[in-house]
């Protein structure tokens, strides 16, 4: 779909107004007539300017890009850090190295456009630091992926960065403490109910970062990927679009970071501009949350019941905690917790602020007694250890990834997993009870009293785990 | 006559080096930091003064003596007042200084050209090496930024020379550093000032129970040294003594010079036999980088008129160090003033590599200054910002950065004095008050923007050398690796001790790797960037520390 043809109604009459140039021809073959300005989206967007950048961000997430958008990168790897290639790439898709998609769609549409993939869209995770050609030609330098689906994303990046303030305000402290009193400190950081080890704290500021568990060393929840190491849909954003598609946000490939204009050298420059990354932040962080579905059938229903409590007796929500509770939904882009080379505040024009609870959607999560959202993610944002000598299916991958060692895993938010088989890292298991079986490390004592339960027991879990839904 | 022919020559220079510097700082992408002048609302009120003898020289020493992290100042002031200021700046916060009166005896403090912080008794508190025209001496260091004069108790005899540069290395196994005195002009010998510097001095620990300097070497011949540096220069693990010399005053033979240094043997200086080339300039200053991260460190000599931008040649191996210059290719020669209608030849003094924007590349300050109102040379010479470019090429923004300021600058110090990440800057000034500008971020129209990612390391070793001099620091993230070294030594007069900071652009993660003074490899350390890492020899694992 081209983008024109997208443009929603005040967009394009804001176009008009402007008098913007490039109105693309009917049979043009660019997949994009015209970038989002971000300077037409500032401060706290009222529900119209709202719509109409998430409105702009799905046309953009679903695009077909073209050479004449600037897909393709001849001269540049897929790293995060820009990264020239040694010599120009013979073919310019690949489904190893990359280019290997048209569209962020591509590998994000089952069961609805933003949710996830099944076996055929894998994709490979390579670092593409070295040579390219030799890294992805050999599987052993690559881990193959199965797409994540994007629902509910914009309150899972909300829910990270909520946790992130909070243990960052815990270490704060307790360097306060330690250098007021000149006493060593110990501090336990629990955020959301969630325990992520222990700091300690000398009196003259050093901190001792070795009792950290399932988080990294900054204190930031990188809530995106498999492996939770992306630490926002915008950073995320970037690195896929110059990943899969070839095309470079001049916010981290540009000019001011990498001399060039025009890095991966393809002839274009300004492939993807802030406003543009910020449109598809917009869309992907609106998308509506994955529902647990109460079946019309009577006997599904009453199996779900006992389900869910299999499956907390069975201890999953341990880790898959069935509901975080989240202060606010106004979500902020530029983020707080992003990096040089993603748009951070300060940088360019003043940040927007999506709210999401201007979205339908929004009214019916639920709220605790404290005028919290519950967000329903059956998650707990953390890392965990998910394979062991025996049950070692999950830590299956070759490579550890972002100082994340290879059996090492984020829990998998299960909201929505009845929508998004197969299942696994590499979606390589084709059923939920395949799944559950294949759960070592720190999950080993849940799948343990799984695979020990009566077969009633286990029917009783995958039958809640089906009422798990994306809804299309 | 030959000085008439050296500058038409240099003008010839600058015209091409014009129309070949092609990016200016206006056309430039990148990130231009904004250098704010605070100096007197940081408190800092300090002067460099003197005559003849105090034309050079006019240092600062930057470190941390109260045990806070944050980096304190000594500033050198000549016939005037050597001052202590302690740092009370806020993390992220305006930059604050209290003056504080150092406890020695007021005579100790008088006449000083230069400073350099260096921990010589390993005993945890940084120590000072005063560099003064007379008797040098050494401050140690105590609890609170007192000090006291040590040099009675460390067998050092400051002589009566007039001394310049200073540089320390631990040579190997030795529990003590070894320091080297540079000496300029011998104004008691027949013909001064003309063909009469002073010889240097290599002054090696003499006892491994407590620091012994009472056998000093002479390196002679001297040619008038202004700075000096240990430097390996051809990753043997071994530094040499590399010495920038003033040819202003010396004769006959008179050159650039480096000595071989070999642990327990006397030094000898390499020569044309060994690969050196001979090269005459009025060297003031040295600093090391490696640009490119090959093992092999640049050099930035500064002069008057071009600086130097000298690397390893083609035709030099171990043991035989050939270089050539690359100044001009890579658009650093600095030679004339790049503001104001001044085309004399510029006059460099304090040069010193470092990522002034985070943008992962090295960039180069050089501080400028007519010597004494001398009519050849330019009598408005702004300092320098040398930003290195992707290319390998350097861009001057000193006007945009906002340093271009009409003083005559002498030593200098960079460093992240509030603790933001962000390289700030002092610069002691001749015959006008003491610059400090704070890094507020890269330029966007009015205001600052965040630059790019950032790493500051300290490295502790336990017993002799505790803050690791001498050790290579390897940070790597992606394809990119940067190399620092921690060295006590260079520059003009002024050294500092402390957080080595690395930019990192846009990579968010590294790994560090140190290669210890003992050439022991440590582990490869895991850190994310924008935090200030504590690396302990030994440990598995990096610390942070938070200011």
């Amino acid at each position: 779909m081209r983008y024109d043809r997208f443009l929603p109604l005040s967009l394009a009459l804001a176009l008009a107004i402007t008098g913007a140039a490039g109105a693309a021809d009917p049979w043009s073959e660019k997949a994009v007539s015209q970038h989002i300005d971000q300077r037409d989206y500032t401060g706290t967007l009222d529900a119209a300017r709202l719509k109409a950048l998430i409105d702009a961000g799905e046309a953009l997430f679903v695009a077909k890009y073209t050479t004449g958008d600037g897909a393709g990168r001849p001269m540049a790897t897929q790293a995060i850090i820009p990264t020239k290639r040694k010599r120009p790439v013979e073919q310019a898709f690949q489904r190893m190295q990359g280019m290997d998609a048209n569209a962020c769609s591509s590998c994000h549409n089952d069961p609805v456009i933003g949710a996830a993939a099944d076996f055929s869209a894998n994709v490979f995770v390579s670092e593409g630091f070295g040579n390219a050609d030799f890294d992805s030609a050999d599987p052993q330098f690559s881990n193959e992926r199965n797409p994540n689906h994007l629902m509910g994303a914009g309150l899972v990046e909300l829910l990270a960065r909520e946790m992130s303030a909070d243990l960052q305000r815990q270490r704060n402290e307790a360097i306060r403490r330690a250098k007021s009193s000149g006493a060593q400190q110990t501090v336990r950081l629990v955020a959301k109910g969630v325990d992520f080890g222990v700091l300690t704290i000398h009196p003259d500021g050093i901190v001792d970062l070795t009792g950290l568990d399932g988080i990294d060393t900054d204190l930031v929840i990188r809530p995106f990927s498999q492996k939770g190491v992306m630490t926002s849909l915008r950073q995320f954003t970037i690195n896929a679009l110059n990943d899969h598609l070839g095309m470079q946000a001049d916010e981290r490939f540009g000019a001011r970071w990498t001399g060039e204009a025009d890095f991966d050298e393809d002839g274009l420059d300004r492939e993807i501009t802030a406003g543009d990354v910020s449109a598809l932040v917009a869309w992907q962080a609106s998308r509506p949350p994955p529902v647990t579905r109460t079946p019309e059938n009577d006997e599904w229903r009453a199996l779900a019941g006992e389900g869910r409590a299999r499956f907390d007796e069975f201890g999953c929500a341990e880790c898959h905690r069935p509901a975080l509770p989240l202060e606010s939904l106004a979500f902020s882009d530029p983020g707080p917790l992003d990096a040089a080379g993603t748009l951070r505040l300060g940088e360019g024009e003043e940040g927007a602020v999506y709210d999401l609870a201007l979205l339908d959607w929004a009214k019916t999560l639920p709220k605790d007694d404290q005028g919290r959202v519950l967000v329903p993610l059956f998650g707990d944002l953390k890392r965990h250890k998910i394979a062991d000598r025996q049950i070692a299916t999950l830590g299956n991958e070759l490579l550890a990834q972002r100082f994340v060692e290879r059996d090492i895993f984020m829990t998998s938010e299960l909201w929505g997993i009845a929508s998004t088989a197969p299942y696994g890292h590499r979606g390589d298991l084709t059923t939920l009870a395949e799944v559950i079986l294949a759960h070592g490390g720190d999950a080993r004592k849940s799948r343990d009293r799984y695979a020990n339960a009566g077969e009633d027991d286990r029917r009783a879990l995958i039958a809640f785990l089906k009422t798990m839904e994306i809804p299309e | 006559m030959r000085r008439l022919l050296l500058l038409a020559s240099l003008a010839m220079c600058s015209s091409i080096a014009a129309s070949a510097q092609e990016v200016t700082a206006d056309d430039l992408a990148m990130d231009i930091p904004v250098m704010q002048e605070v100096a007197a609302s940081a408190g800092i009120d300090h002067q460099y003064l003197g005559p003849w003898e105090f034309f050079v020289g006019g240092g600062a020493a930057s470190f941390d003596c109260n045990g806070d992290r944050f980096p304190d100042l000594i500033l050198a002031g000549g016939t005037s007042e050597t001052q202590l200021y302690v740092n009370r700046s806020e993390a992220g916060g305006a930059l604050k200084f209290e003056s504080r009166a150092i406890d020695v005896n007021p005579s100790d403090l008088e006449n000083v050209t230069g400073l350099y912080p260096i921990d010589i008794d390993n005993d945890g508190f940084r120590d000072v090496v005063v560099l003064k025209v007379g008797r040098n001496l050494v401050l140690k260091g105590g609890p609170d930024c007192s000090f006291t004069n040590a040099s009675r108790e460390f067998a050092f005899d400051g002589g009566r020379a007039w001394s310049t540069a200073f540089a320390a290395t631990f040579e190997d196994a030795q529990i003590f550093p070894t320091l080297a005195i540079g000496n300029y002009v011998d104004r008691s010998a027949p013909g001064s000032p003309w063909g009469t510097c002073h010889d240097n001095q290599l002054m090696r620990p003499q006892n491994s129970e407590k620091p012994d300097y009472g056998a000093p070497e002479a390196l002679s011949p001297g040619y008038c040294a202004l700075s000096m540096l240990f430097t390996d220069w051809d990753h043997s693990g071994h530094p040499d003594l590399r010495v920038s010399n003033d040819r202003q005053y010396y004769r006959d033979g008179g050159e650039e010079q480096m000595w071989r240094i070999d642990a327990g043997k006397a030094p000898r200086l390499y020569r044309r036999s060994d690969g050196w080339r001979r090269m005459t300039i009025w060297g003031m200053g040295i600093a090391e980088g490696d640009i490119d991260a090959d093992g092999f460190p640049e050099y930035a000599l500064t002069s008057m008129g071009d600086t130097k931008l000298q690397t390893l040649d083609l035709e030099a191996d171990e043991g035989r160090p050939v270089y050539r210059d690359i100044a001009f290719e890579r658009g650093a020669t600095a030679h004339r003033p790049y503001t104001g209608d001044d085309l004399k030849p510029s006059t460099g003094w304090h040069s010193e590599f470092a990522d002034f924007n985070n943008d992962g590349r090295l960039d180069l300050f050089i501080a400028k200054g007519n010597v004494e109102r001398m009519p050849e040379f330019a009598a408005y010479d702004p300092d320098n910002l040398l930003l290195g470019q992707f290319d390998g090429s350097f861009v001057e923004v000193g006007h945009r950065a906002g340093i271009d300021l009409d003083r005559r600058g002498r030593g200098a110090v960079v460093t992240d004095f509030n603790m933001d990440g962000m390289l700030d800057l002092l610069v002691v000034n001749r015959g006008g008050p003491a610059s400090l500008f704070r890094n507020l971020g890269g330029r966007a129209g009015d205001r600052a923007r965040p630059m790019g990612n950032w790493l500051e390391i300290e490295l502790q070793q336990k017993g002799a050398n505790r803050n690791a001099v001498g050790a290579t620091i390897l940070v790597k993230s992606g394809n990119e690796t940067r190399v620092r070294k921690v060295q006590v030594g260079g520059g003009h007069a002024s050294g500092h001790s402390g957080f080595i900071h690395v930019g990192t652009g846009v990579a968010e993660r590294a790994n560090i790797r140190i290669q210890w003074p003992d050439g022991e490899w440590s582990p490869s350390y895991r850190v994310f960037a924008n935090n200030f890492v504590v690396i302990r020899k030994g440990d598995d694992a990096a610390q942070y520390w938070y200011p």
